[in-house]
Order: C-alpha cells, then sequence, then structure tokens
C-alpha cells in the first residue's frame, strides 16, 4: 500500500504533465490554424498554374508538336521515394503510420523497378529506417524546420535535373495527407513522370492565345514550377497532418492525466480515511485499557 | 467593360484590381497591356510590374513567372511578388551583392550557374524597384 505521501507526489506529477500536454495541444491547434491557412493559401496559384498549364498543353497536343521530356513516358528502371515525416514526436501515430507504410510500398514495389531509393524529409523517418538498415539516399534536413516555397523548388529541382539526367525513371512523394484534424491518411503520389496529362481541362482550349516565347518555351517554363507546387502542396499537407495528429494525441493523454488524477484522488481520500479510523481506533482502545 | 489584374504567388493572392494599364516585362522584352488586347501568354523576367489605376502608378518587384490576358482579364503567376513601398532598400542590396559574389565564383559550366544568375536578376530586378 503506497503511503498518503506517495499517493500525493504522484498526483502532483500527473497535473504537471497535464498541464504540458494541455499546453501542447493548444500550441498545436494554433500551428494548425496556421497550416491550413497556409494550403488554403496556395489554391487560387495553383489552380491558375494548373489551367495555364492544361491551356498551353492542350493546344499543343492538338497541333502535336510538343513533346517535353518531363511529359514522355519511358521505360522504368529506378525510383526513388521521398517520406516525409516531422522533426519532433509525441504526435500520435503520425510518423510510425507514414514510415510503415512507406515500408510497405517498397517491399511491394520492389519488383517493379531494378532498383529502389528510398530519400526522407524530417528527422523521424531518417531515423526510423536508420534504425530499420534501410538505406536512406538523401537526408533533407531542416525543410521542416522553416517550411518555405523555396525549399519545395530546391527539392523539385533536384529531382527534375535527376530525372532528366535519367538517374531516376520516377519519383514518388510519400506523405500524410490532411483530412481532418483527427485524420490523416498515408498516401503516396507520383512526382516524376508527370501522370496526368494535363489537358484534362481544355476550357481556354478555345482562346487563340498569342504565345511568347513559344509553346514548347512558356511548357519548359510551366512543368518546373508544375513540380515545384506538387512537393509544396505535399509538404504543407504533412505540415497540417502533423499538427492535427499532435493535437489529438495531446487531447487524449490530457485526458487520461484527468482520468489518472481523479483516480489517484480516490486512493489518497480512501488511504487518509483509513488512517484517520487506525489513529481512532488506536486511541479508542489506548483510553479502554486505561480504564 | 474594365481590366482587372490578378497577381498570385504560390504562397499567397497577393491582389486583384480593376487597373487601366499593365506594364511587364516579357521575356522578350517589355510590353504594355490595355483594354481589349488581344489573348496573349508570356513567360516574365525578374523585374518591375507596374499598373496604372486612376492615373497613379503602382510597382512591383517580381520575380519571375508567367502573364496571360484573355477577356480583359490579366493574369500574373509571379514567383514573387513585392510592392515597391514594402522593399527594405538595405536588405535588397545586401541580397544583390552576396548573390553577385556567388555568381562570380562561379563558371558558365557550373550546374548551378544559371540558377545563380536568375537570383542575381531577382535581386537586381528588387533593388531597381524598391530604389524608386
Amino acid at each position: 500500500m503506497p503511503s498518503l505521501r506517495d499517493i500525493r507526489n504522484r498526483i502532483g506529477s500527473v497535473k504537471s504533465t497535464r498541464q504540458i500536454t494541455k499546453a501542447m495541444k493548444m500550441v498545436s491547434a494554433a500551428k494548425l490554424r496556421r497550416a491550413q491557412d497556409a494550403i488554403l493559401k496556395t489554391r487560387p496559384y495553383a489552380q491558375l498554374l494548373e489551367q495555364t498549364l492544361a491551356r498551353v498543353a492542350a493546344r499543343a497536343a492538338a497541333d502535336e508538336v510538343v513533346a517535353h521530356p518531363l511529359l514522355a513516358p519511358r521505360a522504368q528502371h529506378t525510383a526513388e521515394v521521398v517520406v516525409i515525416t516531422s522533426d519532433r514526436g509525441l504526435a500520435g501515430g503520425f510518423n510510425s503510420n507514414i514510415a510503415r507504410f512507406t515500408q510497405r510500398f517498397l517491399v511491394e514495389n520492389g519488383d517493379r523497378f531494378e532498383r529502389i531509393q528510398l530519400a526522407t524529409v524530417g528527422r523521424k523517418g531518417r531515423d526510423f529506417f536508420r534504425a530499420r538498415k534501410v538505406e536512406v539516399r538523401k537526408d533533407f534536413t531542416g525543410v521542416n524546420a522553416a517550411l518555405t516555397y523555396e525549399k519545395a523548388e530546391d527539392l523539385a529541382r533536384e529531382y527534375t535535373e535527376r530525372y532528366l539526367s535519367g538517374e531516376v525513371d520516377a519519383v514518388f512523394l510519400a506523405y500524410n495527407e490532411f483530412k481532418s484534424a483527427i485524420s490523416q491518411k498515408p498516401v503516396v503520389f507520383q512526382l516524376l513522370p508527370i501522370e496526368t496529362a494535363p489537358g484534362a481541362d481544355a476550357s481556354g482550349a478555345a482562346i487563340d492565345f498569342k504565345y511568347e516565347p513559344s509553346r514548347e518555351g512558356l511548357l519548359r517554363d510551366l512543368l518546373p514550377r508544375h513540380i515545384a507546387m506538387q512537393v509544396w502542396r505535399a509538404l504543407l499537407e504533412s505540415a497540417a497532418s502533423e499538427h492535427g495528429a499532435r493535437m489529438s494525441a495531446m487531447e487524449s493523454a490530457t485526458k487520461n492525466a484527468e482520468e489518472m488524477i481523479a483516480s489517484l484522488t480516490l486512493q489518497y481520500n480512501r488511504a487518509r480515511q483509513a488512517y484517520v479510523t487506525k489513529e481512532l481506533m488506536e486511541i479508542v482502545s489506548g483510553a479502554e485499557a486505561l480504564k | 467593360m474594365a481590366l482587372t489584374l490578378d497577381i498570385v504567388t504560390p504562397e499567397r493572392r497577393v491582389f486583384s484590381v480593376t487597373v487601366d494599364e499593365v506594364r511587364a516585362p516579357g521575356v522578350a522584352g517589355g510590353f504594355g497591356i490595355r483594354l481589349n488586347h488581344e489573348p496573349f501568354m508570356t513567360a516574365l523576367e525578374p523585374g518591375r510590374l507596374t499598373y496604372v489605376e486612376g492615373g497613379r502608378e503602382h510597382h512591383y518587384a517580381v520575380g519571375g513567372g508567367f502573364l496571360q490576358v484573355a477577356d480583359n482579364r490579366v493574369i500574373v503567376l509571379a514567383d514573387t511578388a513585392e510592392a515597391a513601398a514594402d522593399i527594405d532598400v538595405e536588405r535588397a542590396k545586401r541580397a544583390f551583392d552576396d548573390a553577385q559574389d556567388r555568381l562570380l565564383r562561379l563558371t558558365e559550366q557550373d550546374g548551378h550557374y544559371g540558377e545563380e544568375s536568375a537570383r542575381v536578376r531577382r535581386a537586381a530586378a528588387r533593388l531597381s524597384v524598391a530604389g524608386r
């Protein structure tokens, strides 16, 4: 039976844990709001870029002149998967879900390619695969620390160059898609080669644009931005998911702490009552003995 | 019928206004757009984008991108866009000097040459817009 002092100390420690988890929950809620806001802010650009790309590519396809290496399918020998995780833990299943999902993807697609490599964004992903002796070709550290579009551009540029030089034939992004604050879904997205041939939206195709420099020239400038935008979106989705996951993890941690405090307090009160009763009995029996 | 101008960047929608005239730095040289311009799509160089609204000129530094005009709607997809008034001249100067230093250490054969020279041009565009 723990002493009264022991129970009191435990209550104190659980209370301070609750305070921490509560604060973390609040911080995550604020960060989540900002991350969601960032996603919304990229929408106009993303939509207009897609539309522009569709216009240029659609017209180009109709005339059958444009062929860009980023759009042309080719034999796929080597592939690389970039898995996006967070730098910090305490986010529930956020990191382990996506890491395990990626691991499965690597195994399942092992036969499709002669070689399939792995790169990581975020400390947690790197640590997960290092601990399992899976080779990480490249670790993009510091991308999460301060998320900027430039970093997405750099990452996109690197892969575009490696794709064009023939070093890799396919690039995938694995990340947590943001569904809601309490739900994230691990997904894998093919970054390269560009899969959905732009041209689905032909709404602007009827407009006879004058192009400068040429359609091919425009396409050459548009495609890298399209790729950068996909990377940027994945990074933002992952950031929002991370904060959402941490918020719900901290919420349930706070609830657990509260339950624990309640049961410990009950235990404490019972122990105290038992102590008081025992004391009384001793006094009474002592008094009886004196008679 | 009026001419509208929308500027969006990957990080945000900068603004959407009704304008009288737009002047922008195209890859094939600067150009102006007024009401009923023919449908036109171009890539932009880093430089100064100006729009005229009620006789007043507003200047922006854009870091490359695209411009399209159709049906009196001008859409600018800029990599970056900053109002002249928002640019810190001192910082722009430092950024330009840094970028130039880095570029001078490279030769045209370097893999990053194109990237760094684009950076210099962006920095130069910001500096020139801020200086006004």
